[in-house]
């Protein structure tokens, strides 16, 4: 079935946060939540799980430390250079390459990580994205069927929506 | 921030990036001036060899390095600012954070040119890169030059990444209120952020992780270099104290740093309500911590040179406080420990004269700390045989000088005028929320 897309936009967090718990409850899908500030009110509303960012990061962190000591012990034995009788492959001093090496990569998967669970970069901003949002103003898009659209226009206006408009399919 | 909606912050912070007066052009070309005669110095130096430079033996490291270590300790102070305060959410950390990561980045960079400019042969630098090769030579991993290139590298990566990152909700409110090539530009630095709850839910996630990892190489970055001196074993530098020494210096001189930028910017910029006496207060006040730091690290130096009984150091520090350098080191003495305890009086903390007085001393007794301890020790190391002075700055070193602090002041002239001086959304973020239980 065709479904319809609608944009209700708030003057205050607590209208939203409202109209977000009405339609989780009646199942309606919530496409986009738009703030001009992280909240944590709209994170709760939502439902939504910790970002797994955290994971990706974890993940660089150690690759980087293994990329570290593995670089600096290959090269050592590029030679096997032997001063003072010490091994060859001295492990204290590569402690700060693998460290320098594990911020590095830990903060690069983080980067790509926040990059790709964003959906970033995009070159276009979706046609119902109200320049407000960045401003003053919160913003949701419902998906529902075109029997349903009624029913969500109202609850999203009783529950205080400044305007609602149509947000395409 | 109290007292203020999300669109007076927004129309006093973009106010900023309106189409700037003369006095910002006549400083900005004063400013590239200064470029252009560091830029023309060096390319004599590159031209006619390193001998333009007052480098030679016994003190073959000269105000280049005296430079880059200043440089990197500036740097220090903005990613303390943003991301050890940011852990420890200090309320007055985010009216200052966004210039403060600049002032980093542009201090990073700049401090990053001077191993560049300190090589004979620039145009061979990548030899000092980890890169596979024909005979399978590789960078020495135990040098601590080597971890230096590494430390600074991943530096200026993360305090950029860091930056840009907690940039880009602000790039996205300069974009959806700007017009025409503007509108596009911002467009694409702001990669379509649209402020979803997706967005907003993984760039928390994802700035908290940043904080956190930055604020451990923070740490690292100065400690490694501090090791360049550390693990050399010339008297006056081999010494276990030197890298929580250097690490406190750089937030000192950083801090500092902040202060001497941000009340000018303050001022033009119009931006007094945002950057309230009350965060200088609180700048000034660590300010005083690490002073007091300061001032037992020089004591701590000098009790364990008598302490050890070690004739050559006792001889490095009898001659620092007494010998050719003895003004500059009390110069350094009297900014670094003593000037900053007028900020125990709380009118010095909260008056524009002494705030800006006390800074400007630190910066440069930070500098002639870098002067004594990188010229001083290998001028006078165990054999009196082989003691010297150095026999710069010469013309070269003086212009390439000025060629970095103009570099330093046109980056953050450019980024005043162009990106937004103060995180909007985390300054919005700091207010209660628009509710309308709580509207009139």
């Amino acid at each position: 079935m065709k479904m319809k897309g609608l944009l209700g936009v708030f003057e205050y967090l607590d209208d939203l946060v409202k109209a977000l718990e009405v339609m989780r409850e009646k199942n309606y899908e919530i496409k986009a939540v738009y703030s001009p500030v992280r909240s944590r009110q709209i994170i709760q509303a939502l439902g939504l799980k910790p970002s797994p960012v955290r994971y990706f990061t974890l993940i660089g962190a150690i690759s980087g430390i293994a990329l570290g000591f593995g670089l600096a012990v290959y090269t050592a034995l590029q030679w096997k250079f032997i001063v003072s009788g010490k091994p060859p492959v001295p492990r204290v001093p590569y402690v700060i390459v693998a460290f320098e090496f594990c911020i590095l990569f830990g903060v690069l998967w983080n980067l790509a990580s926040l990059w790709l669970n964003s959906r970033l970069p995009k070159l276009r901003l979706p046609e119902h994205y109200d320049p407000r949002f960045s401003g003053n103003r919160f913003g949701v898009v419902v998906t529902c069927t075109p029997s349903a659209q009624e029913q969500v226009v109202a609850i999203l206006n009783e529950s205080g929506a400044e305007e609602v408009h149509e947000a395409g399919e | 921030m109290q007292g203020f909606s999300y669109s007076e912050i927004d129309d006093k912070v973009l106010g900023t990036l309106a189409a700037p007066g003369k006095v910002y052009y006549v400083c900005l070309a004063f400013c590239f001036t200064g470029v252009l005669i560091g830029a023309s110095c060096w390319g004599y130096q590159i031209a006619t060899g390193l001998g333009a430079a007052g480098v030679m033996h016994p003190v073959n490291w000269g105000t280049y390095l005296v430079n880059f270590v200043f440089w990197v300790g500036i740097a220090h102070s903005g990613t303390l600012i943003s991301a050890i305060l940011y852990l420890f959410k200090a309320p007055w950390r985010t009216p200052l954070a966004r210039s403060a990561e600049a002032m980093t980045v542009f201090a990073v960079s700049t401090a990053g040119l001077f191993p560049l400019i300190h090589l004979g042969r620039v145009w061979i630098v990548y030899w000092i890169l980890p890169y596979p090769n024909q005979r399978n030579l590789w960078p020495n991993f135990q040098s601590p030059l080597v971890f230096d290139v590494i430390a600074i590298s991943t530096y200026l990566i993360v305090s950029f990444l860091f930056w840009y990152t907690g940039l880009v909700p602000d790039l996205a409110i300069v974009r959806d209120r700007a017009r025409g090539i503007r509108r596009r530009i911002y467009g694409w630095l702001s990669l379509g952020w649209t402020g979803s709850d997706r967005q907003w839910n993984h760039h928390g996630s994802a700035y908290l992780l940043f904080a956190a990892l930055a604020t451990p190489l923070v740490i690292s970055v100065h400690s490694v270099v501090s090791w360049d001196f550390a693990l050399g074993i010339a008297p006056g530098w081999h010494s276990t104290i030197f890298a929580p020494y250097f690490v406190a210096g750089a937030i000192h001189s950083g801090l500092a740093m902040v202060i001497t930028l941000l009340i000018p910017l303050r001022r033009i910029l119009g931006l007094e309500e945002i950057l309230t006496m009350k965060i200088f207060d609180n700048v000034a006040k660590t300010i005083v911590f690490t002073g007091l730091i300061m001032g037992y690290s020089y004591l701590t130096e000098f009790f364990i040179s008598w302490y050890s009984g070690n004739i050559a150091e006792r001889a490095i520090f009898e001659w620092r406080a007494t010998g050719h350098y003895a003004l500059l080191f009390w110069m350094m003495v009297m900014c670094n420990s003593l000037a900053p305890l007028v900020f125990f009086l709380k009118w010095a903390r909260t008056h524009i004269a002494p705030l800006l007085t006390i800074s400007v001393l630190i910066n440069l007794g930070m500098w002639y700390e870098r002067y004594i301890i990188i010229l001083s020790s290998p001028g006078h190391e165990f054999d009196p045989y082989s003691w010297g002075l150095f026999i710069g700055p010469t013309w070269v070193e003086y212009g390439i000088m000025l060629g970095s602090f103009s570099l330093f002041f046109f980056l953050f002239l450019l980024f005043a005028k162009f990106l937004p001086s103060v995180s909007m959304s985390e300054l919005k973020e700091e207010l209660p929320p628009p509710m309308r239980g709580q509207s009139v």
